[in-house]
């Protein structure tokens, strides 16, 4: 009996040595740049990209993989493995060499597949050899700005240069202060309003990068009958399997989430007070889980059924390729949104930040973002010089979808977030914890 | 005993093996369905090609030796200390390896986080406060195999013909006295490792990038490479364990933390 | 030498000889010194600062008070004790009966072994990997979930959750049951062959061997190692945080959010919490080892 012991855990102990041996040989990845850790780093995660992508667009990705799609991963410690980045040529060549001597870019809730971002990431480090560093990938629009008044003095790695905001929360980062200006060069081709409404602050403090429109994103493995329409959510057989994206008490795509709802509900884009009725009446009917769908929830069927931004859920069905299948579908009516960059008041690497700015508003940059599945301000612009690649252009969500998007203005959006960031817990009073990594 | 009974023995233990091995085969069948609709492995190639589980897992394991390293250089001395030369601190020592259990984790690393992240003692993101976080948490088992360890050898005798020999503290401690506890090392060691393996809330905290904390983030962002991971996880420690069975030979397996 | 033998006839905590003690005090200086800075200190720093103001450092109970007037605070701990309670009665009924089944149940003695393996290696696997095994089981897209649909039943059409207080309640028992084998294995094998034999030559029936032989003798043990059930699942935080997000109210979790610096803008009602909890830690050891000693009396 002791030997049948010892042979029992000695197969165990091959099993394991014998797992550990194939990492180690499978592994062809090279080792990460060991500059130091900044505290909050996003470990790697794959960004999927379709397999029909034009050479012209992004020359590395040009070859299928026998794998179901192509795949890279960015660690947000170096280079990006499998996608080398693009050199974006347009890109200020003294800023450039002053982004070199600052030596990282600190950029805060924006994870890799968010819109492509990842993508982004590595067109950067192609571009200037430095280091991004990535803060806290979770946090919500709310979470960025307060990143940006808490760290006033910090010059280091925990002070975010460039944040990515809803479009409410430029306008209260001008309110409080939390930008510097820049015009860069790509200002002149911007269009003066995206969804009705001005694509760049009129002082160079922010300007719109993308914007989408509000869908619901469903596990079909799940949910056999996927909710079409707002008033789908209150059915019974959706029991525990609708979540947001995010807390509504920061972050915007959450909000947005509400704020759309609540159109859909007798409400208007200047009172969203239906839209906490509505998601209270979900709460009641025990449809509503307060967990934030991720991708990977979803596709462990925690959060089946999510409210999400276009591009995020197709970068959700791209990712998971099939597996499970992910169903989106167009409510009506619908928010459109968009999302504005700024450069930190106090950022500690303003140069850094400033390339960033120009890269995510050149041409690959852009273009990165369409594939991302997001809507872009230089769309009309490029496709007059005719620089989008066929297959890229095929990706765009149908101009009728866009165009049935109700975008709010400043003030109402102001207002609307007031009311649902303030409201969710005295109405809806599900609070919703945001995950750490 | 009565027949009557052993049905119910039966019962009780099949029970029993059901609830510990059903959530296994599920997890194991789960991370074979990477690839719609076919049974594969690709969950498990994704992960091994994926940089940050190589980097969490080879920064758990050297984080495991060091924290094994560190323990023993600490808990070693002073057991045969205590045992040999300095009863009166037994109780006190004691106390002490056994305060991690009145601690919860989460409260420990509460405590050190708020202490250690503020000036003068700004130590939050060296490898010190995380190596000692560690050994902190195995203290109870490490310090409870040594000890048992030398309760079982005689460790007066040896350390008086050591001497009578002309040998030095040095000497008697690595070249004597390690060898003889050796079994016992190692079965604290193998607990220390998977402690440290499994450990989440320290690393976290802390902002390492070790293994449970990636596995914390496979679970929100990947759909099958979750359970590939927590396989893995799961045959380590079952080897661990195997191996601490092995050397210990009937000892009494304990418990780990990090829960 | 003399040195040694003195030390070896004098009692355990005998004064020893001035000089005597100073030297030997240099060889536990260095465990000492570590426990202190890297244990000792951070814990006090706790106990002391939930007692101060934030911001003045003035003594004061405040800290504990807000916690008291915290309705969702209070629910942690409320929601924490029940779930300890619920796991640490569960687990211990169902581990008692497990090794006793193991043990003294008639089966063949490989099973013995068997058990405490499995135990030994199901109480380590606790935290995230555990999480996710039971996401992998039975979350809606979970292996068990769809093996019940496909022969028509779909748990959660009958109001089955996992991710919820009693969905966290089967995650715990997975590690609990285990502890409650491993720790009550000794105090079984304490249990007599010779005291069954002669209840049963008395005419005691096997309700009555239980009710005044076995169950008087092993309830300090089953009580002990429930109290120490009790305080594991009070102090478990990756597992819930793992399975839950941290939606579930427990101690930990809030715990967990102070130091992510959400939830709470109060750093002292941390402290007090982080204080509340190692309080009830307290409790149950010293419960657990006061009937440990008592149960110790018949394994001799």
């Amino acid at each position: 009996m002791q030997t049948k012991k010892f042979a029992f855990h000695l197969i165990a102990l091959f099993v394991t040595v014998g797992m550990v041996l194939s990492a180690c040989g499978t592994a062809a990845t090279p080792a990460p740049v060991p500059t130091s850790v900044p505290p909050t780093m996003a470990p790697s995660t794959a960004v999927v990209l379709p397999t029909t992508v034009s050479a012209t667009a992004a020359p590395a990705t040009a070859a299928p993989v026998a794998a179901p799609t192509i795949a890279y991963t960015f660690d947000g410690t170096g280079v990006a493995q499998g996608y080398k980045g693009t050199v974006v040529s347009s890109v200020p060549a003294d800023l450039v060499t002053a982004c070199k001597a600052e030596g990282m870019l600190t950029i805060i809730a924006t994870p890799p597949n968010w819109a492509n971002y990842g993508e982004i990431f590595a067109d950067f480090e192609a571009t200037t050899g430095v280091q991004l560093n990535s803060l806290d990938p979770n946090a919500g629009s709310a979470d960025e700005l307060a990143a940006i008044e808490a760290n006033k003095g910090n010059k280091g790695p925990q002070a975010p240069d460039i944040v990515d905001v809803g479009y409410a929360y430029g306008a209260q980062g001008v309110t409080a202060g939390d930008y510097q200006p820049y015009v860069g060069t790509y200002a002149s081709r911007l269009p003066a309003t995206t969804l009705g409404i001005p694509t760049a602050d009129p002082n160079g403090l922010w300007s719109i990068g993308y914007y989408g429109i509000m869908v619901l994103e469903t596990n079909t493995a799940v949910v056999q009958n996927p909710p079409k329409n707002w008033a789908d959510l209150l059915k019974p057989e959706y029991k525990g399997q609708v979540a947001l994206a995010g807390d509504p008490q920061s972050s915007n795509q959450a909000i947005m989430a509400v704020y759309a709802a609540a159109l859909a509900n007798g409400g208007s884009l200047d009172n969203a007070q239906p839209g906490l009725d509505f998601f209270k009446k979900v709460n009641d009917a025990g449809n509503f889980v307060p967990v934030i769908a991720k991708v990977g929830t979803i596709a462990q069927g925690a959060t089946p059924i999510e409210m999400a931004w276009n591009y995020n859920a197709l970068g959700d069905q791209q990712s998971l390729a099939g597996n499970p299948p992910i169903e989106i579908d167009y409510p009506s009516p619908s928010i459109g949104g968009a999302y504005v960059q700024a450069i930190s008041a106090y950022a500690p690497h303003p140069n850094c930040a400033k390339v960033w700015m120009e890269i995510i508003h050149s041409d690959p940059g852009q273009i990165a973002w369409i594939i991302g599945g997001a809507s872009v301000v230089s769309q009309a612009d490029m496709q007059t010089r005719n620089v989008i690649p066929a297959d890229v252009l095929k990706m765009l969500p149908d101009p009728k979808v866009l165009a049935s998007a109700v975008a709010p203005t400043v003030a109402q959006l102001t207002a609307a977030k007031a009311l649902i960031t303030k409201g969710w817990l005295t109405t809806v009073g599900v609070p919703i914890p945001t995950p750490k990594p | 005993m009565k027949n009557g009974g052993k049905v119910w023995s039966w019962f009780w233990m099949i029970l029993g093996i059901v609830y510990f091995f059903l959530p296994l085969v599920a997890t194991f069948i789960f991370s074979l369905r990477a690839k719609k609709g076919v049974l594969s492995f690709l969950a498990y190639q994704q992960l091994f090609n994926d940089s940050g589980f190589i980097k969490g897992f080879s920064y758990s394991i050297l984080w495991g030796v060091l924290t094994i390293i560190v323990g023993i250089l600490i808990f070693v001395p002073t057991a045969y200390w205590v045992r040999l030369r300095a009863p009166q601190f037994r109780t006190a020592v004691e106390f002490i390896t056994l305060l991690p259990f009145v601690i919860p984790a989460i409260v420990f690393v509460f405590g050190l986080v708020r202490t250690f992240s503020h000036p003068p003692f700004l130590i939050v993101d060296s490898p010190v406060l995380l190596i000692a976080g560690y050994t902190v948490l195995s203290m109870p088992y490490m310090y409870r195999s040594i000890d048992t360890g030398l309760r079982s050898i005689d460790v007066r005798t040896l350390t008086e013909a050591a001497q009578s020999l002309g040998a030095g503290w040095a000497t008697i401690l690595f070249q004597i006295i390690l060898p003889n506890i050796r079994v016992a090392i190692l079965s604290g060691a193998f607990l220390s490792f998977a402690i440290v393996m499994g450990e989440y809330i320290l690393a976290q905290y802390l902002a390492k990038p070790a293994f449970a904390p990636f596995l914390a983030y496979l679970i929100q962002e990947k759909a099958y490479e979750p359970a590939a991971a927590t396989i893995i996880s799961f045959a380590l420690t079952w080897a661990c364990m195997g191996i601490i069975n092995l050397f210990g030979r009937g000892q009494q397996t304990q418990i780990a933390g990090g829960h | 030498m003399t040195t040694l033998n003195s030390v070896k006839r004098d009692a355990p905590l005998a004064r020893p000889a001035p000089h005597k003690m100073s030297w030997v005090w240099l060889g536990v200086t260095p465990f000492f010194l570590f426990a202190f800075i890297f244990l000792l200190y951070p814990s006090s720093t706790i106990a002391i600062r939930s007692f101060q103001n934030t911001t003045t450092h003035v003594f004061t109970f405040d800290n504990f008070v807000h916690l008291l007037q915290n309705p969702n605070l209070v629910n942690a701990y409320w929601i924490s004790i029940k779930i300890s309670l619920i796991t640490s009665l569960g687990g211990g009924i169902f581990g008692f009966l497990l090794a006793y089944s193991a043990i003294r149940g008639g089966l063949p003695p490989f099973m013995r072994t068997s058990l405490m393996t499995f135990c030994g290696v199901a109480s380590n696997f606790a935290g995230i990997p555990l999480a996710f095994a039971f996401i992998a089981l039975l979350s809606p897209s979970g292996v068990l979930t769809g093996w019940l649909r496909s022969v028509g039943y779909n748990p959660y059409f009958h109001g089955f959750q996992l991710y919820t207080f009693w969905g966290l309640s089967m995650v715990y028992m997975y590690f609990q049951f285990p502890l409650m084998v491993l720790v009550i294995s000794p105090a079984i094998d304490g249990l007599r062959r010779e005291w069954l034999e002669a209840a049963e030559n008395l005419g005691a029936s096997s309700f009555q061997y239980w009710r005044y032989v076995a169950f008087p003798i092993l309830l300090p043990s089953i009580l002990g190692t429930m109290i120490l059930l009790f305080g594991n699942s009070f102090g478990a935080f990756a597992t819930a945080q793992a399975l839950t997000g941290g939606s579930i109210n427990l101690v930990t979790i809030m715990i967990g959010a102070q130091l992510r610096g959400d939830v709470l803008g109060d750093a002292g009602l941390g402290y007090a919490l982080a204080l509340g909890m190692v309080l009830v830690m307290a409790v149950a050891i010293t419960g657990y080892t006061l009937l440990q000693r008592k149960s110790e009396r018949w394994l001799r």
